[in-house]
């Protein structure tokens, strides 16, 4: 077999093979892990360095200040900062999930940096006690940190994003732990975290309720699993132990040939624990010799969720269980399809017959043998052996009829943004498997973090995502970055790459603009978001009210404009707001309506600063009816004097202006008709004459008998005789004064004829008095339809037939339709007539 | 029966809007646990019964009330305010709360608008110093489904709010829904609008679909093919003409309301004679209501004549002879419809003794006289006898709107004149609405000569003998009046605004017209072949849709009038109604009222 080398650098563990391959040669210099504090993110993130406080080192060329360097996972600078932050040493320093550097020093002082060594505002604390006690170890996991003081008490920020601070239950010992460690909140039945201590007699398990011992062991160090579910303590006696998390079943017990407690212990993956002296480092597992390892510089030991990453000061490497595929394909003496199938692309490559050999021995599991070949070469650092990998499943896929011919696709996929964020300039190794639990958006969240924004911009195309975190997130940085270049310079630079985006918030770049205190950028932002819902309320925060209140009204969205309108209303003089709505109708017209329901008077001082004289003279006038309808104002005469004089005033307002002499008229007549109405009640002593009409007034004074009064009125305002006679002789007919009706009728011809008089009679079901006038109606078709109303058919009938109508006969008919006597007189004649049926 | 139409045959799928509209409220009611006081705007009482029956809410632990500005009596911890962005409820609900205050009542408040939370409302809220103790939320109802292809946009007060008041908020709303259709019905690719309110929907919708893209690749072909949006200020001469259809008739007297119309019991024949009311609902669900409702009421009164003298025929069948199963099946058959037909023949019943009154036809008549526009005094004279006859207001104001709308407004002297003698029949308290009805155009002074008569000509509104029981023509729904909105959305399904350009200049508002998406670019180019080019690309046998906005109100008649169009032979399209409101004169009418007093 050809791949002999592979496996040649495989570790066998009782059953399983495990593989070291380097990852980087460390690009750093002159970086020595043992004198210094180290912080290493999962998921091949960040490591931060710098010189540990607690240790007597000799310093070198350099200065006595110390500097706190990010690197990548290759050893590439990322950035730097001089300490110089007060409270104490530095106790615990560890990456947060959103890569956040997290320090805690001696005071309890909580120090953020981000990855680019710029400290976040602002610090937290772990509290009082912490300041008071000191802190003397701190044990972080994934978004928290537990602080434990000199006092022995043990305090938690669960969560970084919240900084919340709580007490854990005391120990109630005296002396400090020999070793701390934690299971996290999501592993926990109750949810919240539980801290295991080490103590001389035994572990105790500390959460916020109490206190407990779970076990005798007198443990010297512990790890627990990635999973939650097991502990690895080191015990006094040398022995590592490796039990469940309820110390009921150990999987592992084994002695070590130290007592002395390892520097650092680690679980790789769930299989096994590395343990960590100086210079050794040894390898634990169930059912298997202990596995060693030699190193001649000091190590960190990453862990990993499938594996752990070895830091030296030379180089980073990664201890793994070796894949299944791999293993199948790779191992010494493998006849598995898979490892065949690699075989026979090899003598393919060769030109080799066997390769068709070796095709047809597995021709049935083929689909498997690629499956495992592209499983493999996704498992694989190598670039090269990857793309073997590839060619061999891509060769063998040849030959299958039905396998699933995106999976390599896919892989190369995968593998091509893995090997892009491997490039030790981005620094980050991710194992496939790492990756997929990182999920390719959260990478693409940190690069951006890291200011590699083309690569990310590229990776999100690639695989099609959302570009528009990538972009708006650069626009930001950008934005940030460039305090030195002109505003319009730097906007063509940023719209050249928010375009690239379709739908991207141009408001959301442009308030961070404006937050770096570049308004004037912000406002040409914003001038290309189309979504006035966004733009408008950011026009108005940079200033932009006059803009802020064009674009709303173009959008059309009247509460956009209402927006605008409060929000000048509230920062502006009452005038110069005025100013500046006046001439926007639409604007206007909305602050009338919102003016006239909520701010009268508000609105009586834009009218007259506008000069639109006759809306304040409509104002007074509904005021003096919402006077009117106070029920203080319906006897009380004192109130009539100031509803008077708000209409008075109305009408001399109305009167300024050429246009409005018919309404300037109309309030003076209202107002004698308040005051004529007010003397009628005093007169008469009833409460029924004020804010009736005019008609209404007189035919009220008709009724009353009060003949005098209601002349007068009609006297007073003009009141045509057509109107009167109606008036009148409704007036009379309510009264049922039929005498006084007919005297009325004879006192002269009515100027509008005898309609009225018949009409009154007619509604009020008085035929006899009817018949007094229908005779002298003029037109004989009015004649007509007035007998028919008062069932006279045949008299109606002459009418029509005087009348020549054949249009009316064919109503009255109609009319009279119930009755057949009369309905065959009006067909006859109709057919008289000779007229054209039309019913 | 059910008041909430069956949509089960709505060319559109609005089942699926209201269903939505239901879960968001069900939603709403639940998100709020325990037992709560639901207090509705009356306006909106309305649209959500048709959106979810009354006895649904019930199911909730829900007390109902009506809002009004007396206190809300109730043993509920929990209020909950559904309103529309009205100042008015705002001001009563702020006096709930103080009252609540006042008493030491410790209640919860949630407020939810309809449609959408209001900055202006929240603004009262605020500086009544109640808006920190509310839980604001929306509730998104856009449109409700009156019938099978209405839908209302519910916005009695948009043509007073806009031609009076200049607040374009109710523009927004209709685009708004209309983009929302859009969203689950696809981009409609031909958009035509007449009138300024029209256009400026138009515009508002362009503009939605750069902010908020409906996109393109997901849809297949749009489900709606064309919308007209016709401006009600184009046309106010149809409205305050009274409707001869049964379902007009039955709204101009007894007023339809949400789909159903209330009525004495003893007038449908009820045992009880205690005055009782009770809810007629009236939409396509009721089958017989579905054949008569758009035809001339004259013909309604045959039709149902006859429906009943067959089925004595039948029944007197039954009994003389003897029959077989299926034919005595098919009787039965008929007889479930005979509650249908009692029900319409009461109605019909009731209706007559409003029509055959003579102050009625005399209505009618001078209706026609002002349409036909030769007689200018006898108007004048008639409307002016009205005025001293103090006639019911609303009845004087259709007129004299008709009167000042075919006129283009009256002479300064005869303008001031009736004026005048209204404001001393009636009383001052009516100078704002004719205020109002002079800001909108609607009764006013003559500026400019009228080109109605030009209209009237060109676009052949005046119909004679027009044959209502077989009509061929629109005028049948006003026995002779062909309805120029109709007309001109007949015009622009047919073939665009292109060929008719100079006649849409006669008529107020400027008009437009666009294809949208990736249809063409190119704006009104093809026009000519209009229509029908787009139904040959459908092509599958579908009928193509057209959905015809109201901006303003539209009148029963009217939608009548588009069903009798989308009806005839040959029009290979259906036509769903959306609008501000179904309105009639005397609401319309109404809604410009204001009374100081």
């Amino acid at each position: 077999m050809a791949n002999v080398s592979v496996a040649a650098e495989w570790q066998l563990v009782y059953n399983r093979y495990y593989r070291k391959p380097e990852l980087y040669q460390m690009r750093w210099k002159h970086i020595d892990l043992s004198r210094n504090k180290v912080a290493c993110a999962p998921f091949g993130g960040p490591i931060a360095v710098i010189r540990d406080d607690s240790k007597i080192v000799q310093l070198y060329a350099e200065s006595a200040l110390r500097k706190l360097r990010i690197f990548n996972s290759a050893g590439v600078l990322i950035s730097e900062t001089v300490w110089k932050n007060p409270g104490g040493r530095l106790i615990g320093m560890s990456w947060s999930e959103d890569q956040t550097l997290i320090c805690v020093v001696q005071d309890g002082t909580v120090y953020r940096y981000n990855i680019h060594a710029e400290l976040i505002e602002p610090n937290a604390s772990m509290g009082k006690e912490c300041f008071e006690e000191n802190v003397v170890e701190c044990v972080f996991w994934g978004n928290g940190v537990v602080c434990v003081t000199e006092a022995n008490r043990y305090f938690c920020m669960a969560d970084f994003a919240t900084m919340k601070v709580c007490e854990l239950a005391r120990p109630e010992v005296e002396e400090l732990p020999h070793c701390v460690a934690v299971i996290e909140p999501k592993y926990t039945m109750t949810g919240s975290v539980e801290v295991l201590i080490g103590t001389d007699a035994g572990i105790l398990m500390l959460d916020e309720d109490g206190v407990q011992k779970v076990d005798d062991t007198l443990s010297q160090k512990m790890a627990v699993s990635p999973n939650g579910n097991f502990v690895a303590c080191f015990t006094h006696d040398g022995r590592l132990v490796v039990n469940n998390t309820n110390f009921s079943s150990p999987v592992i017990d084994e002695s070590c040939e130290s007592a002395l407690p390892p520097e650092q212990i680690a679980w790789c993956g769930m299989d096994s624990v590395l343990l960590y002296w100086n210079d050794m480092l040894v390898m634990v597992a169930p059912q298997a010799e202990p596995v060693q390892y030699f190193y001649d510089e000091p190590l960190v030991l990453i862990p990993e969720c499938d594996g752990v990453r070895i830091l030296s000061n030379s180089s980073m490497e990664f201890l793994q269980r070796v894949p299944a595929s791999t293993e199948q394909i790779f191992a010494i003496g493998s006849t598995s399809p898979a490892a065949l199938l690699y075989d026979a692309l090899d003598h393919f490559d060769r030109r080799s017959a066997k390769a068709d050999e070796n095709l047809r021995l597995i021709r049935a599991s083929l689909p498997k043998a690629v499956e495992a070949c592209i499983d493999a070469a996704g498992h694989e650092f190598d670039i090269s052996r990857q793309r073997t990998l590839l060619r061999a499943a891509s060769y063998g896929q040849a030959f299958c009829s039905n396998f699933q011919r995106d999976r390599i696709q896919e892989m190369c996929k995968t593998l091509r943004v893995l090997n892009a964020a491997r490039d030790p300039e981005i620094g980050i190794p991710l194992s496939i498997q790492q990756y997929k639990s990182l999920t390719a958006s959260v990478l693409i969240g940190r690069l951006i973090n890291a200011n590699c924004h083309l690569l990310a911009l590229r990776i999100s195309e690639y695989l099609g995502m959302n570009q528009e975190v990538v972009i708006m997130h650069w626009a930001c940085s950008k934005i940030t970055a460039s305090l030195a270049i002109p505003d319009v310079t730097l906007l063509e630079i940023l719209l050249d790459k928010l375009k690239l985006c379709k739908g991207i918030s141009y408001a959301a770049v442009a308030a961070h603009a404006d937050k770096s205190g570049r308004r004037k950028l912000a406002a040409m932002l914003v001038e290309h978001e189309p979504r006035s819902s966004k733009q408008v309320p950011l026009l108005l925060s940079i200033g932009e009210e006059d803009t802020a209140l064009v674009k709303a009204t173009e959008s059309g969205d009247t509460d956009l404009v209402y927006l605008v309108i409060f929000h000048i209303w509230q920062k502006r003089p009452a005038l110069e707001f005025f100013g500046m709505i006046q001439t926007r109708p639409l604007a206007c017209d909305l602050f009338t309506v919102y003016a006239r329901c909520y701010k009268h008077e508000f609105l009586k001082d834009f009218f007259l600063s506008t000069g639109q004289l006759q809306e304040v003279a409509f104002l007074l006038w509904k005021e003096s009816w919402e006077l009117g309808k106070n029920p203080m104002a319906s006897n009380g005469s004192a109130l009539h004097g100031p509803r008077i004089k708000r209409i008075e005033k109305a009408h001399s307002l109305f009167s300024e202006t050429k246009e409005h002499t018919f309404e300037s008229k109309a309030a003076e007549e209202h107002a004698k008709l308040l005051r004529i109405q007010h003397e009628l009640e005093v007169s008469t002593k009833q409460a029924i004459f004020v804010d009736s009409s005019i008609s209404d007034t007189i035919r009220t004074c008709i009724v009353l008998g009060n003949h005098r009064a209601a002349m007068k009125v009609k006297t007073e305002f003009k009141v045509s005789e057509k109107r009167w006679y109606w008036l009148k002789v409704f007036a009379l007919a309510t009264k049922r004064d039929w005498d006084a009706l007919e005297r009325f009728s004879k006192e002269k011809r009515p100027p509008i004829g005898y309609r009225p008089f018949v009409e009154a009679c007619v509604d009020a079901d008085e035929k006899g008095e009817a018949l007094k006038y229908i005779p002298k109606l003029v037109d004989p078709r009015e004649r007509a339809e007035a007998y028919a109303r008062i069932g006279m058919a045949k008299e109606a009938a002459d009418a029509a037939s005087q009348a020549k109508d054949g249009e009316l006969l064919g109503r009255l008919k109609l009319t009279f339709a119930q009755n057949a006597a009369a309905s065959s007189i009006f067909d006859t004649l109709r057919d008289r007539l000779s007229f054209q049926g039309v019913s | 029966m059910a008041q909430i139409p069956n949509l089960d045959n709505a060319p559109l799928n609005l089942k699926s809007i209201r269903e939505q509209s239901q879960r968001d409220l069900v939603n709403i009611l639940k998100n709020i646990r325990g037992k709560k006081c639901l207090v509705i705007d009356p306006k909106l009482s309305g649209s959500l019964s048709l959106i979810v029956p009354t006895s649904t809410l019930k199911e909730y632990g829900i007390e109902l009330r009506l809002l009004s500005a007396e206190p809300v009596q109730t043993d509920c911890a929990k209020v909950v305010y559904f309103v529309g962005p009205q100042f008015i409820s705002m001001r009563f609900i702020s006096s709930h709360v103080h009252d609540d205050a006042s008493k030491g009542l410790q209640r919860e408040y949630f407020l939810y608008f309809v449609p959408r939370r209001s900055v202006a409302c929240e603004k009262i809220l605020e500086e009544e110093k109640v808006h920190n103790l509310m839980t604001i939320g929306e509730y998104p109802l856009y449109m409700v489904p009156l019938d099978e292809d209405v839908l209302s946009f519910e916005l009695d007060l948009a043509p007073k709010e806009w031609q009076v008041d200049g607040d374009a908020s109710s523009l927004w709303h209709i685009a708004k829904a209309i983009h929302k259709l859009e969203f689950t019905f696809g981009l409609i690719p031909n958009v035509r609008a007449k009138g300024k309110a029209s256009v400026r929907v138009a515009e508002i919708l362009n503009r939605m679909q750069t902010e908020e893209p409906v996109s393109l690749s997901d849809m297949n072909i749009p489900e709606i093919n064309t919308l007209v949006l016709i401006d009600r200020e184009v046309d106010m001469v149809t409205p305050m003409c009274s409707q001869l259809t049964y379902e007009g008739l039955v709204d101009e007297f007894l007023r339809i309301n949400n789909g159903s119309v209330e009525l004495d019991a003893s007038i449908m024949g009820a045992q009880q004679q205690d005055g009782k009311k009770m809810k007629v609902p009236l939409n396509s669900s009721d089958k017989l209501f579905k054949e008569i409702r758009d035809l001339n009421f004259e013909v309604v009164v045959q039709v149902l004549r006859q429906k009943a003298t067959s089925m004595k025929q039948d029944y007197t069948e039954v009994t003389t002879m003897s029959q077989t199963v299926s034919e005595l099946k098919d009787f039965v058959k008929k007889l479930n419809s005979l509650p249908e037909m009692t029900r319409h023949i009461n109605l019909a019943q009731h209706l007559s003794t409003f029509t055959s009154k003579p102050s009625f036809l005399g209505q009618l008549d001078m209706e026609h006289t002002i349409i036909e526009a030769q007689s200018y005094d006898i108007c004048f004279e008639y409307i002016e006898e009205m005025i001293h006859k103090q006639e019911p207001l609303n009845k004087v104001l259709r007129l004299l709107i008709l009167f000042s709308v075919t006129n283009s407004g009256l002479p300064k002297k005869q303008f001031d004149y009736l004026r005048r003698e209204l404001l001393h029949s009636y009383g001052f308290e009516h100078m704002v609405t004719l205020n109002n009805l002079e800001k909108a155009g609607l009764f006013k002074k003559q500026e400019t000569k009228s080109n109605w008569q030009l209209v009237k000509r060109a676009l052949q509104l005046v119909v004679e003998d027009t044959d209502t029981a077989n009509p061929n023509d629109i005028s049948y729904v006003f026995s002779g009046y062909a309805p120029l909105s109709i007309r001109l959305v007949q015009n622009a399904i047919r073939s665009g605004w292109r060929p008719m350009e100079e006649i849409l200049k006669l008529l107020p508002g400027p008009h437009y017209e666009t294809k949208r998406g990736g249809f063409s670019s190119s704006p009104s180019f093809d026009m000519s072949q209009g229509l029908s080019s787009s139904i040959d690309k459908v092509g599958d046998g579908r009928r193509s849709l057209v959905l015809v906005v109201f901006v303003g109100g539209v009148t029963f008649a009217e939608i009548s009038a588009l069903r009798f169009l989308s009806a005839q032979e040959g029009m290979a399209y259906d036509v769903i109604v959306g609008t501000t409101k179904i309105i009639s004169g005397n609401s319309l009418a109404e809604t410009f009222s204001e009374n100081l007093g």
